[in-house]
């Protein structure tokens, strides 16, 4: 317990000290992880803290229990590299950042801990509005930072709401021992799925993410979409399991999916391909969430159980492996001060090999290469998927069964959009240009950190299941020992094994890799073949046209234009739901200016009029 | 509606010729059952490129020699210098050149007209047959063969 | 409609040496080549090729590259580069270098006697051989006027039918490989093939090389040997004819070929092009059409302007040409086979102007001969326009799959441009 007062005391004192950057990032790497031993120590013991009394009903308290811990330890680790990272990062940003970076990461160290809504709203908006002044950190981007806090207070006021029907309904703001009802539900799912960036609640995602520093483009991406989908589990743990949650979770969460890998197949910008990943990753993650949700509704109880398992690999997954991508890219964004995929190729020869490896390594994961922790999320997704026909009710069945094809569809552009990613940038054709000189040593380890756990964590997938503490799962069949397969059903309906997997891999190549090593061939390095002359500059094979046959077939989807202006010619793609909230701003607009045509008209009539209106409907309100 | 495969069956195609040349060669003899080649044309008047996709007709058959045409030089054992090479081609017939895999063979064909640079100046590497004028088809395939070691 | 084939003289902008083609005639004409689309076309045609009635920048964009097609690839086998201008997929833009190929043939042919001129000129295109050397020889005939026996013109005529033929075989078995048709292209294959041994049998060259001279031909072939020839022929049309009709029925094939690269009459003629690719967009223009000898060809035209066309224009031009070439076997064997020997003189002198109906459209020479050498050379090849016509055709409304169904109707090759 003395573990987590740490972790509060070191955001606390990293925000403090700001005087000195690199001692304060330093401060939020320690709080990391004592926050990673608290998650430790609450998976194997749960505690909490009892109440603080503040003044009368008004009680803080704080406290780790099973499910916390799991999400804080994903939370951790995702901090404890962005923070590391920020060291060198954050070299080129103002003294305010740390500030931010502590504060944010402190908003929702509470978040994860709190026992209370109270707790839980402090460290809620604590979280939401240093977000947004991280985002302010880059120039020119007021107007993605608002939009994010506008959505942000969207969410809260829905959280706000939710909270209040608890009270009402049960007299206490505690999570321990309290009944949510259908509103509670309704509502508080409505604000963390904006925070997840659910469709169509995602716009606000997709500008903050590519706006903002790449160390807070990771932080938004990773941690924070975490305490969204923490905070559905948490809700629902208060609520029940109804299935009309889960029915409707699972198509929120497949169409999401389904529109977040399409619109990243299609992106330009070297940090808009990876905000839609994300929206794909929590679609997916959302609606795994809402077939356990439906199992546990018609108490299938082992469906639900691994439903609700990949949920929480694949956040694992998506949590540490967008960390990993951001942090990557922005790396190379940063030491190439470019913006766009095209512009950013030969990130091998031009930045680093560990900025391109991590490219690698993350894109990889994301499209399912075993033994990666990706491979193993999608494997579990799949299979939870497939036994969707043990849920009796037809509606429920119709539902994962066509979820599960936009998610299979989601998975397959994953890869196309992560070989656009990764084909052009870490592997790409050198450009000519050289990286500035930015420290990178700290920046360096943290990538590395976090390929070790998406290769470890791949590698040894079992035992992260039993630390989850669902050992139901593991199994030993055919000569491999138990622990070391995972299995999706009892009785059995699927196995993998990413460790003998690796391992059989790993000895099939000794022998090529002895013969290849002895042989000692002559190596003759040429130009790739093209023609028999050297690609110049403005004859590479550009992003934009590795896509564009996607976006030609499926152009009534993305709206796809071909523009000609002059000489200049180049194909438009739009997300459609952008052009929604376009309508909806113009509509709000129009009736704000009729309104204050007609009743602010600056009449003291009408004044008297809508004072005299409003106390009538309160007199008869309040009777 | 013709039925084809009879079609094929009982039509020949292929001529009934023997291949046999006396031009001066000196063969790769590990390629004699599969035997790839890359024609390069470095500016020749057009009709050695004809002459070759009369080779690719079925009248010469050379699949049935095991000898194919491959779609880069990183793919072939032999490359095929069509003509004398304009100063443009000198450049991309050197490169074409250093993309070939060892061991690699060079067939110099240098056609009717005397133009360009000439192919002895350049000092190719691993050449192993030069023709001279504007051979035939079947004069091409009979070096092709001897080339590949092949003595049908 | 008057067109603008080549400029061979230039005083100042007014007057230029005109040489003009219009109504399937050629004469020379003064004025100002810049009142002709084309006019840039021709006077940079050894630099690049881009299409004459469009922008002559380059297209820029996020996301457009050149996509370099050249100078070394299986699937043109040529020299010569293609810059494909894309934003991928669609073809926006192209530019085409045949630079590569640039042999300077026709300068070389400066200076020279007249026999070696008429060597050299066969050496600008190998499968435009006749052609060339046809086209060359009249302009000589023109210069020194020279009559030339009706038999003589009979000859000449079968053996240009005979290149026609070959490379129309060529060109419609390489549109057949490109759809992967491959039973029909192996039998055409196999057709071509037999067309270049008729070719043997006939002037002993497989590709007709050395059998035009000055005032005459070469080589007299033998009654025997062209009634072969006329046999021949006729069979291999037949068997055409038949694969023809069976082609037609597959709608895979011709999906590939329909509306693809279309060309419109207008822009053809502004662009210059000739030969069967015209007579695809519908305009019966064809050099043989005033010769006598070809008082019985029918002169074949389609209407669409796409590849389809340009294919179905070529087919039927085989049919009649092997029409023709038995016709004319049949004149020749009651001819007398008369010839006027060319003596060599130093000299002659003159200015000639001579053009053919080669297989891809009007050859032109224009030669000025002094002291019985060839003093000052103009030539005008159709590949030029060709490529000009790929250029404007395959823009904004292709793609790149459509790249060598495009190029190949047009029956263009480098050689032939870059001379």
């Amino acid at each position: 317990m003395n573990f987590m007062y740490f972790t509060f005391l070191f955001f606390v004192f990293g925000a403090l000290i700001t005087f000195w950057k690199k001692t304060s990032y330093l401060m939020a790497t320690f709080a990391s992880v004592f926050a990673f031993i608290t998650s430790i120590v609450g998976l194997n013991a749960p505690f909490s803290s009892g109440m603080y009394k503040i003044f009368d009903g008004f009680e803080l308290s704080v406290g780790i229990d099973h499910t916390s811990s799991i999400f804080l330890l994903i939370a951790s680790i995702s901090w404890f590299a962005i923070a590391l990272y920020s060291i060198d990062y954050g070299v080129n940003y103002s003294k305010k950042m740390p500030i931010f970076l502590n504060a944010a990461f402190f908003g929702m160290f509470m978040v994860l801990t709190a026992k209370d809504a109270i707790t839980f709203m402090i460290g809620w908006e604590i979280a939401t509005i240093f977000s947004y002044l991280l985002i302010m950190e880059h120039k020119h981007s007021f107007k993605e930072a608002f939009e994010f806090l506008a959505f942000g207070e969207v969410s809260t006021i829905s959280l706000i709401i939710a909270f209040a029907s608890l009270y009402f309904k049960n007299h206490s703001l505690s999570f321990v021992g309290t009944h949510g009802t259908w509103l509670f539900l309704l509502m508080a799912t409505i604000a963390f799925m904006t925070k997840m960036g659910i469709f169509p609640l995602h716009t606000w995602l997709i500008g903050a993410h590519s706006r903002a520093p790449s160390n807070v483009s990771a932080f938004l991406s990773a941690p924070l979409t975490l305490m969204g989908v923490y905070g559905l589990v948490r809700a629902l743990s208060i609520s029940g399991q109804p299935e009309w949650w889960g029915i409707m979770a699972m198509i929120f969460g497949g169409i999401s999916a389904f529109w977040g890998a399409l619109q990243a197949v299609a992106a330009k910008g070297l940090k808009i391909l990876p905000a839609y990943s994300t929206i794909e990753n929590d679609g997916t993650i959302l609606a795994t969430l809402g077939l356990s949700i439906t199992a546990f509704a018609f108490q299938i109880n082992v469906l639900g159980e691994f439903a609700m398992l990949t949920t929480l690999i694949v956040t694992f997954s998506h949590v540490i492996t967008k960390t990993l991508l951001f942090l990557a890219v922005g790396h190379a964004k940063e030491a190439l001060n470019e913006e766009s995929i095209d512009d950013v190729r030969g990130v091998w020869k031009a930045v680093g090999k560990i900025p391109a490896f991590s490219m690698v390594i993350s894109a990889l994961s994301f499209s399912v290469f075993p033994p990666l922790i990706g491979y193993v999320a999608e494997w579990m997704t799949l299979e939870t998927l497939f036994q969707s026909y043990k849920i009796p009710s037809m509606t429920a069945r119709i539902t994962a069964a066509f979820i599960g094809i936009l998610l299979a569809l989601a998975m397959g552009m994953a890869a196309f959009s992560m070989i656009k990613l990764a084909g052009y940038t870490a592997l790409g054709y050198d450009h000519e240009k050289r990286a500035k000189k930015i420290p990178h040593f700290n920046m360096n380890l943290a990538e590395i950190i976090l390929i070790s756990v998406i290769a470890g964590a791949g590698f040894l997938s079992p035992l992260v299941v039993k630390l989850f503490g669902y050992k139901k799962f593991l199994f030993g069949l055919l000569g491999v020992p138990k622990p070391f397969l995972i299995v999706s059903s009892h009785p059995i309906f699927g196995v993998v094994s990413p460790t003998f997997l690796a391992i059989v891999a790993c000895v099939l190549g000794i022998f090529p890799a002895i013969f290849y090593l002895l042989k000692k061939k002559r190596v003759r390095r040429v130009d790739a073949w093209n023609g028999a002359i050297a690609l110049k500059e403005g004859e590479y094979f550009s992003a934009p046209a590795y896509s564009f046959t996607l976006e030609y077939i499926l152009r009534k989807v993305y709206a796809t234009k071909e523009i000609k202006s002059g000489n200049k010619r180049y194909v438009s793609v739009k997300d459609v739901i952008y052009d929604m909230y376009y309508g909806l701003n113009r509509a709000v607009k129009s009736i704000s200016n009729v309104l204050s045509a007609t009743l602010m008209n600056g009449h003291i009539y009408s004044y008297v009029l809508y004072t005299m209106i409003v106390f009538i409907f309160i007199f008869f309100i309040s009777r | 509606m013709k039925w084809w495969p009879i079609v094929g069956i009982t039509k020949k195609l292929t001529k009934n010729e023997t291949y046999d040349s006396k031009i001066a060669v000196e063969p790769l003899k590990l390629f004699k059952k599969s035997f790839h080649l890359y024609m390069i044309d470095v500016g020749n008047s057009n009709q050695l490129n004809f002459e070759f996709y009369a080779l690719h007709t079925p009248r010469y058959n050379i699949h049935r020699f095991g000898i194919y045409f491959a779609a880069s030089p990183r793919h072939a054992d032999l490359l095929v210098v069509l003509g004398n090479p304009t100063p443009q081609m000198v450049k991309p017939l050197k490169e074409t050149i250093r993309q070939m895999p060892e061991p690699f063979g060079i067939l110099l064909i240098n056609g009717c007209d005397e133009t360009g640079v000439d192919l002895e100046n350049l000092k190719l590497p691993n050449v192993v047959a030069t023709m001279r004028g504007c051979p035939t088809a079947s004069e091409i395939l009979a070096v092709l063969l001897k080339i590949s070691g092949r003595t049908d | 409609m008057k067109k603008l084939l080549g400029v061979y003289h230039t005083n100042s902008d007014s007057e230029e040496s005109l040489m003009i083609q219009e109504d399937g005639k050629i004469h020379i004409e003064f004025g100002n080549s810049k009142l002709f689309k084309n006019s840039t076309l021709i006077h940079e045609r050894d630099k690049v090729i881009r299409d004459p009635l469009g922008d002559d920048n380059d297209v820029t964009g996020e996301g457009v590259f050149d996509f370099r097609y050249g100078p070394v690839t299986a699937g043109v086998g040529k020299a010569g580069v293609y810059h494909l201008f894309t934003y991928g997929e669609r073809i926006l833009r192209v530019k085409i270098d045949p630079s590569y190929n640039r042999r300077e043939v026709d300068k070389r042919m400066e200076g020279k006697s007249i026999e070696e001129s008429l060597n050299l000129a066969q050496n600008i295109c190998g499968n435009f051989c006749v052609s060339h050397s046809l086209a060359f020889s009249r302009a000589v005939e023109e210069a020194l006027e020279i009559e030339v026996s009706n038999h003589v013109k009979i000859l000449r005529a079968v053996a240009l039918e005979l290149e026609r033929m070959y490379n129309h075989m060529y060109v419609i078995s390489r549109l057949a490989a490109a759809a992967a048709q491959l039973v029909l292209t192996s039998h055409l294959q196999g057709l071509f093939e037999d067309l270049l041994v008729v070719n043997e049998k006939f002037s002993g060259s497989r590709f007709l090389r050395n059998f035009i001279d000055i005032s005459g031909v070469k080589f007299i072939p033998t009654i025997d040997v062209l009634k072969d020839v006329s046999e021949n022929v006729q069979k291999i049309s037949t068997n055409f004819s038949k694969l023809f009709e069976q082609s037609l029925a597959s709608r895979n094939y011709i999906d590939r070929l329909h509306s693809t690269a279309v060309l419109d009459a207008k822009s053809a003629q502004e662009i210059g092009l000739t030969g069967p690719s015209l007579r695809a967009c519908n305009v019966l223009e064809d050099l043989r059409k005033g010769e006598e000898v070809y008082s019985s060809l029918r002169i074949v035209t389609d209407e669409e302007g796409d590849s389809l066309s340009r294919m179905e224009v070529r087919a039927h031009e085989i049919i009649e040409s092997a029409k023709f070439i038995v016709e004319s076997v049949q004149k020749l064997e009651i001819e007398d086979r008369n010839v006027n020997e060319f003596l060599p003189s130093n000299d002659g002198r003159g200015e000639g102007l001579g053009a053919c109906e080669s297989p891809s459209g009007s050859v032109v020479y224009h030669v000025d001969i002094e002291g019985g050498k060839v003093k000052k050379l103009y030539v005008s090849t159709p590949s030029l326009f060709g490529f000009a016509a790929i250029t404007h055709s395959m823009c904004e409304n292709n793609i790149f799959t459509d790249f060598p169904f495009a190029v190949e109707s047009y029956g263009v090759n480098f050689a032939d441009a870059a001379r």
